[in-house]
């Protein structure tokens, strides 16, 4: 009886930060001592191993895994910084129709024997792609943003992962600003939760470091950052592993970072 | 592989059945014949037809029982079936209960459709972008905010009742309504039903639930 948790990244609508999620949630994770690893299953548009920084050293996939023209360690990448975290591409971007829903158990059945978490990135939309990769999924971490499509795609999601038994099944609110939320431009967390009526498992606040990371192949958990996404990824990582954490409040933490921000201006000038 | 004869309102079956065949790769082929009446020699054609296209004709249900009659009396393995919950996305629907009323434990969400020939009686909400339809009443505890369709088959005297009633968008019998745009008054429980052939929205009215 394996104890590995297999967690699907998915949101319905493109761009709201799925592979982000997942490459930040795969450091802290291993940062906190989880052996993980972040299977892409994006692979007709592969993004993951950008944001990890791993690009160049991807030689073999799981499909050649499968094929068994070569062994899982083989095709498994560990990050350089991060020795617990591990990357797997699930297929080759040529060969989009070879993956099918059993595949994916296959390939996910080969990794819950050596890890402890299992983070699979979904992509966008409802099609294939997505069955397959919510295949092997047990749960799932639904990202969606406070804009109304994404929700009502957010929502589409969970509809379709209730129909496949994936439980439980939390919520992450990515690109809050919480200067639009205060003067409702934007849909607020409880719009959201209304609507979707899941746990928030986190909040994650626009923050222009995420750009900037995101660039450079370095996702921003993987430095001590006290961006605040970095700290909400890193938040999001423990209340998976079943620490209470607060949530962090849109409104307290517009005043937080003011004030942060003026304490970090005193102590350069003084 | 199941083949569904097209909705009477919109096709003949006769024009549509030679492209279903085409298109369905198995040899056995199930119909389901929907709310088509068929008699004796409509199966006979029917069957003939699916052998010509190189088939055989598997089990036959339908919603008509005079069609699933006579499809036994022809020797086909024949059986009535029920129009409730066609979705798979919406697996709550509870089928026991009065025979008149479909009631649904869960919330629906984006992309779901609930339909019954029975009235609905839904514990839960009606997202955006999910749709609940019943031939008859459409009642919600909870939020209706998606489309809902009472009397989809043209009863004009079907209602539709949430404890929060904003839906994107209405419809009783052929009968079409946008939502209202303002926010409900919290805890007021409101109808909507035809007056007049307009959809009007009033405070729901105990009488509602009784039969009638």
């Amino acid at each position: 009886m394996s104890t590995t948790r297999t967690i699907l990244i998915c949101s319905g609508k493109g761009g709201v930060g799925k592979t982000t999620t997942t490459a930040n949630l795969g450091i802290a994770l291993a940062r906190q001592g989880a052996k993980t690893v972040v299977l892409d299953a994006d692979f007709g548009l592969r993004n993951l191993d950008l944001l990890l920084g791993l690009e160049n050293r991807i030689v073999y996939t799981a499909q050649e895994v499968l094929a068994e023209t070569c062994r899982l360690e083989q095709a498994l990448v560990k990050h350089k910084q991060e020795p617990n975290l591990a990357l797997l591409p699930a297929g080759n971007p040529r060969m989009l129709e070879w993956l099918k829903p059993k595949d994916m158990q296959a390939i996910v059945a080969l990794l819950e024997r050596q890890f402890d978490y299992v983070l699979i990135d979904c992509p966008a939309g409802i099609e294939d792609g997505f069955k397959n990769a919510a295949a092997a999924a047990r749960e799932a971490v639904v990202i969606t943003t406070p804009e109304v499509a994404a929700v009502r795609d957010a929502d589409r999601v969970i509809g379709l992962l209730n129909t496949q038994g994936v439980q439980p099944v939390q919520l992450v609110l990515n690109r809050v600003r919480p200067k639009m939320m205060s003067n409702q431009e934007m849909l607020s967390v409880d719009d959201v939760t209304d609507i979707l009526a899941l746990p928030l498992l986190g909040l994650v606040f626009e923050d222009e470091q995420v750009i900037v990371s995101t660039n450079r192949g370095e996702p921003l958990t993987l430095s001590d950052s006290s961006s605040p996404a970095a700290q909400a990824y890193g938040n999001i990582a423990q209340r998976l592993q079943g620490e209470d954490i607060p949530l962090m409040d849109p409104s307290q933490a517009r005043r937080g970072l003011r004030a942060r921000m003026r304490q970090l201006m005193q102590t350069r000038i003084f | 592989m199941t083949l569904t004869l097209p909705d009477q309102r919109l096709d003949h079956w006769r024009d549509r059945l030679p492209d279903l065949l085409s298109k369905c790769s198995e040899l056995v082929v199930d119909l389901d014949c929907g709310d088509w009446l068929l008699n004796c020699s409509d199966l006979k054609d029917l069957s003939a037809a699916v052998t010509d296209a190189g088939h055989q004709l598997g089990r036959i249900t339908g919603r008509v029982l005079e069609t699933v009659v006579s499809a036994s009396a022809l020797g086909l393995d024949a059986s009535p079936s029920r129009m409730s919950s066609q979705n798979d996305s919406v697996p709550n629907a509870v089928a026991a209960g009065p025979a008149d009323l479909l009631f649904h434990h869960g919330t629906l969400r984006s992309g779901d459709h609930l339909q019954s020939d029975r009235s609905i009686l839904l514990y839960g909400d009606v997202n955006p972008g999910a749709r609940i339809s019943s031939t008859a009443d459409v009642l919600v505890w909870g939020r209706l905010r998606g489309v809902a369709h009472a009397g989809c088959e043209g009863s004009t005297t079907a209602k539709i009742i949430a404890l929060q009633l904003r839906p994107l968008q209405l419809r009783i019998a052929d009968v079409v309504a946008r939502g209202p745009e303002d926010l409900p008054q919290v805890g007021l429980a409101e109808q909507a039903e035809l007056k007049d052939g307009v959809i009007a929205i009033e405070p729901a009215v105990i009488q509602s639930f009784q039969k009638r």
